[in-house]
């Protein structure tokens, strides 16, 4: 133990002498032209206890000190893990659907909600997963399909009075047009021009939210957006059919519950379809896939299309959750969001991405009661969640590597 | 003809400032193919700490002393404070990632600004931080143009930041391993470059140079806030980017173009639809020249 | 191994906040929703500090009969409408009777119907778009004025008081600062005001330099600059100064923050704003200096109204004394009394009215300088 303890020791007495440099500046130097270092020590010293009781457990774990715990952890989860394997699979998925559909009737107002916003962002990481993580495309301004999306339905209905369910697939094929918009000029591009140009295109179409006062009511935003329209027969009076909103959010809950399992289903087929291999190929080498007859310049606009049309069906579905869109809500915070799920969960992988938006969402609720620290807490926790595990929560399976990481 | 000119004047100024911010960046960039968002986050600090120090000196009444020391002195220590803050930055978030996939860097630099901003709000406040500015208060005027002294001095101090660093980078044995890393990083360990020695060096200078564009910015617009990184981030990045990234001479010129294409689109044409012209020009660039005005020929950069 | 242990871990996270949402008896809650990280941090604080300071004064002059307690709970809404909603759905889970909040009109708005459907009354005290109160929602209050009050008194202040004939416009594109600037525009019109220039900025800029040169090659007499928050106000007053630009400086009520000055500096000296008529000089308005000053620094502009809102908020429940919101709403609409920025009656939309006169900034202060109906203030 004291050896492992050796090897970190002096590490971690710079990182710490490091922080202290840092944060007496900020503390300690006063406009009055004094100095002091008493606030500077409080909260250094804060920060020391506890970065120090989780290297002590860690360095405690890594000794094998803690194997009477860690053990009969490791135990059952290997336990689990065969029975995992030894079960097919589609028991589990039927046990994760039996879950998400009785979740609403245990969870409250504001579980729901929370689980509303996960759901909908799976339909979004998904949506964008197929960009980046399939066709390999670095992809900054996703945010703005789901905008194009929201306000089609908001338009559609609160100038010509069309429903929900008509809207949807109109929110879809906007979004889908403004995807192959974007894509035509971006397909010469490559890596990191490819990002600053769907970044602009991003930041192009929030402007023109924010300024085309005629269409979308600037920042005033569109109020006034019906909610989900459902018909249910009522057999009083014979056979009547009463068209009434949805308002309860279990029922929104369920729509998002459908939204996400059918975003993952195409997914999943696309993955394994020709269409998937061929952006697979794409992603690996473009210039061989080019060789070997894959039209790049279609699988590439495809990529694009499909992917803005689940940002479209979500966009819809957030406007009508909400019955109020504004362009605050389509900013690049949120498409790097987004992305930061996709990768923070794993590329390609569908259960990584679900976790990776469970995390990401949930994370700065369930740091509300930290207040203002909310933010701060987030940011390192994505930091040392990438550390610890770079390749995403649950990486995608994979077949060979690719050229730069066998030179890495 | 006047408008004109003037309109010529407040484009120079900004666009100074933004080749700063992206000349870190593409630096960053050139050498271990990383898009820093946080680096915006650099920018801020240099910022407050230059408020700081600033305020240190008016308190004790250096300042009216001798301001030039004073400011000189700010200088030096707020860009000192940068690079120490990008160095550890590098060391925590960044290098452990080297031999991951870049997005994974890229969302350690994401995590890191958010986290950047946030400790820069919660140690300083949710106010703004004031500058002592009544340094450069004057002007000059010539008929309706006008230039103050404070861009005269932005803009003078900023020609000698880039032309000391054009120095570095093409005329010095560090600036010459620093092309090496950047090149080839086995290659140039094989002749005995530390690449970690030279990636850190990178670092530091880029956030010097971020920092000294932040203090500027205090001293030119007269306060610092927490959140003033982003904006400006995004903007250098996208000049980094239009000059052709990991390309000095093109991220200077990106800063410029990215400036000047703002205050113009702003000045006749609109002011709301000022960041759409950015980005078109930018996007028009990179249709007719995929890899930036002077970027080389990158084949197959991928994510 | 990792894996399942992190999955774990990210799943107990999620579970987390329902374990916390248990209900302990006998205390009054009371929730507050403003942007607390965010760029809006610095105003979404001081609403924070004021409900705060309310709830402390309240409970040490008796607090409300019944119960030990009133504890607060403020949320982040970080302006933007999808966290807004999370945290009124958050705020109906821990039980919370009454809101203060939400700062941005675009908050506001979404978050007041998922709180209106649960019957909790909620008091903005810094929405002033009109939609937030026009729209007939049942438990919507609000304490601070209205874009659309607020606009003809800047328009007649303009005309009366500095005697304007031109005027430039600057907004920044936001749904309050855009609102009053298109308010302002349509009212100088009718006045007989020539408007040579209505241009907008983006939110977040911080380089006006272009359109100030527009406006100064303008000249007009009156230079109206309508953005959100006193920090882009004060850099946009300091490039103005500095570009040399002649007119008068005429901005609204979100300046109302003594940062203002201090950002601004000598370059703030002469300009007018408008903002509801607060004495300085009541008791209410002495007694909360006393208290929020020591502890949270200068007055700020939604400080007063947070404070404001919190306390009739604590009032009505207890001359209720019960926390139904059929009853708290009754008891709402009856208050009719001083508090510390203005007199407070709620209107039967749940206006509490506007009383809008101009201030005039000398030295480091605000100072009143003219009102409506008499004109100058000397």
């Amino acid at each position: 133990m004291i050896q492992e303890f050796k090897k970190v020791w002096k590490q971690y007495t710079i990182g710490m002498l490091w922080l202290l440099g840092l944060l007496w500046p900020l503390l300690g130097i006063h406009s009055d032209g004094t100095m002091t270092f008493q606030t500077t020590f409080t909260v250094w010293t804060y920060i020391l206890a506890g970065s120090f009781v989780c290297l002590m457990i860690y360095v405690i774990k890594g000794s094998g000190s803690l194997k009477f715990v860690a053990d009969p952890v490791s135990r059952a989860a290997g336990n689990i893990k065969t029975t995992s394997t030894a079960l097919p699979t589609w028991i589990w998925l039927a046990a994760g659907l039996i879950v998400a559909l009785i979740y609403p009737q245990f969870a409250d107002r504001y579980g729901t909600d929370v689980a509303i916003s996960v759901l909908l962002y799976i339909c979004l990481g998904l949506g964008l997963n197929v960009v980046v993580g399939l066709a390999g495309m670095l992809d900054l301004g996703y945010i703005a399909f789901y905008g194009v999306g929201a306000y089609t339905y908001a338009i559609l209905n609160t100038v010509y009075g069309l429903g929900f369910w008509v809207c949807l697939p109109l929110s879809a094929l906007t979004a889908c047009i403004a995807g192959c918009i974007v894509g035509y000029p971006t397909l010469r591009m490559r890596g990191d021009y490819l990002a600053i140009v769907t970044l602009g295109f991003g930041e192009i179409i929030r402007i023109i939210l924010n300024n085309w006062m005629e269409l979308t009511n600037g920042p005033n935003g569109i109020l006034g957006i019906k909610s989900i329209g459902i018909f249910l027969p009522v057999f009083e009076n014979g056979f009547t059919f009463e068209h009434f909103w949805m308002k309860k959010l279990q029922l929104f809950y369920y729509f998002a519950l459908g939204l996400a399992i059918v975003a993952a289903i195409c997914v999943h087929r696309l993955n394994f379809s020709r269409v998937g291999r061929a952006w697979e190929s794409i992603r690996e080498d473009e210039t061989a896939a080019e060789l070997m007859g894959v039209n790049t310049f279609i699988y590439k606009l495809l990529a694009y299309a499909i992917g803005a049309i689940f940002a479209g069906l979500a966009g819809a579905f957030f406007a009508a959750r909400m019955r109020f869109v504004s362009p605050e809500s389509f900013t690049f915070l949120e498409s790097a969001m987004v992305l930061c799920m996709v990768v923070l969960g794993g590329m390609g992988s569908i259960p990584g991405i679900i976790l990776g938006v469970a995390a990401l969402i949930a994370l700065p609720e369930v740091f509300r009661q930290f207040e203002s620290y909310r933010m701060l807490i987030f940011g390192a926790t994505m930091v040392i969640m990438m550390l610890f595990r770079p390749a995403g929560l649950i990486p995608a399976k994979r077949v060979g590597t690719r050229s730069e990481e066998k030179e890495g | 003809m006047e408008y004109f000119i003037q309109q010529l004047i407040n484009g120079i100024t900004l666009g100074g400032m933004y080749a700063l911010i992206a000349l870190g960046y593409t630096m960053v960039y050139g050498v271990i193919q990383l898009i820093n968002f946080a680096h915006g986050e650099f920018f801020a600090a240099g910022g407050y700490v230059g408020a700081i120090a600033l305020g240190y000196f008016s308190g004790i009444g250096y300042m009216e002393t001798h301001p030039v020391i004073c400011l000189t002195a700010s200088f030096a220590m707020a860009m000192a404070y940068c690079a120490y803050l990008a160095v550890g930055v590098e060391k925590i978030a960044y290098k452990p990632l080297r031999k991951e996939s870049r997005l994974a860097a890229l969302l350690s630099a994401l995590g890191m600004s958010i986290f950047l901003s946030n400790g820069l709000m919660l140690t300083q406040g949710v106010y703004d931080k004031i500058y002592p500015s009544e340094l450069f208060q004057g002007r000059f005027d010539f008929g309706m143009v006008t230039i103050s002294y404070l861009q005269i001095m932005i803009v003078s101090l900023t020609a000698c930041l880039l032309v000391g660093l054009n120095l570095l980078v093409f005329k010095t044995k560090i600036g010459m391993a620093m092309r090496a890393t950047a090149q080839d990083k086995t290659m140039s360990a094989l002749v005995a470059i530390g690449s970690n020695r030279i990636i850190s060096l990178t670092f530091a200078i880029g956030a010097g140079l971020a920092c000294a564009a932040g203090i500027m910015y205090g001293l030119y617009y007269g306060s610092v806030r927490y959140d003033m990184g982003f904006v400006p981030g995004i903007k250098a990045f996208a000049a980094a980017v239009l000059g052709g990234i990991g390309n000095i001479t093109g991220a200077m010129l990106g800063g410029l173009i990215i400036g000047m294409v703002e205050i113009f689109g702003a000045g006749y044409i609109s002011g709301e639809y000022k960041d759409v012209f950015a980005f078109i020009i930018l996007i028009g660039v990179l249709y007719f020249k995929p890899n930036g005005i002077m970027g080389e020929n990158i084949d197959d950069t991928r994510v | 191994m990792k894996k399942r242990v992190l999955s774990m871990m990210v799943m107990s996270l999620i579970l987390v906040p329902f374990l916390f949402s248990a209900v302990s008896a006998k205390t009054l809650k009371i929730g507050s929703m403003s942007p607390l990280t965010g760029p809006y941090a610095s105003d979404g604080t001081d609403i924070k500090n004021g409900v705060w300071t309310a709830i402390k004064v309240f409970e040490e002059a008796g607090g409300i009969p019944g119960y030990d307690k009133i504890e607060f709970f403020p949320q982040d809404t970080a302006c933007d409408p999808r966290q807004a909603v999370a945290a009124a759905n958050k705020l109906i889970n821990l039980g919370v009777v009454g809101v203060v909040g939400a700062y941005c009109s675009s908050s506001t708005i979404p978050s007041s119907e998922v709180l209106d459907e649960e019957s909790i009354p909620m008091i903005t005290p810094a929405s002033t778009h009109q939609d937030v109160t026009d729209r007939g929602l049942e438990y919507m209050f609000r304490m601070c004025g209205r874009d659309d009050d607020q606009a003809p008194a800047a328009a007649k202040f303009i005309k009366e008081a500095l005697g304007a004939k031109t005027m430039f416009i600057v907004d920044d594109k936001t749904t309050y600062s855009q609102g009053l600037a298109d308010g302002v525009r349509e009212a100088s019109k009718k006045l007989g005001i020539k408007i040579l220039g209505h241009e907008h900025v983006n939110q977040g800029d911080k380089d006006f330099s272009a359109i100030l040169t527009m406006a100064k090659q303008k000249n007009a007499d009156v230079f109206y600059m309508s953005l959100q928050g006193y920090s882009p106000a004060a850099m946009m007053t300091l490039q103005a100064k500095r570009l040399g630009m002649d007119s008068q400086i005429v901005t609204q009520d979100a300046v109302f923050q003594p940062k203002y000055m201090e950002v601004a500096k000598a370059a703030s000296e002469g300009v007018y704003l408008t903002y509801g008529f607060t004495d300085p000089n009541t008791p209410q308005y002495k007694a909360f200096e006393e208290r929020y000053v020591p502890k949270y620094g200068k007055i700020a502009a939604y400080a007063t109204y947070a404070y404001d809102s919190a306390t009739a908020l604590l009032k009505a429940i207890k001359a209720a004394g019960s926390t139904e919101p059929a009853k708290i709403k009754a008891e709402l609409m009856k208050l009719d009394y001083q508090g510390v920025a203005k007199h407070i009656k709620f209107g039967p939309k749940g206006d509490s009215g506007s009383s809008y006169i101009a201030f005039k900034v000398v030295g480091d202060k605000f100072v009143p300088y003219w009102e409506p109906a008499t004109g100058l203030i000397k």
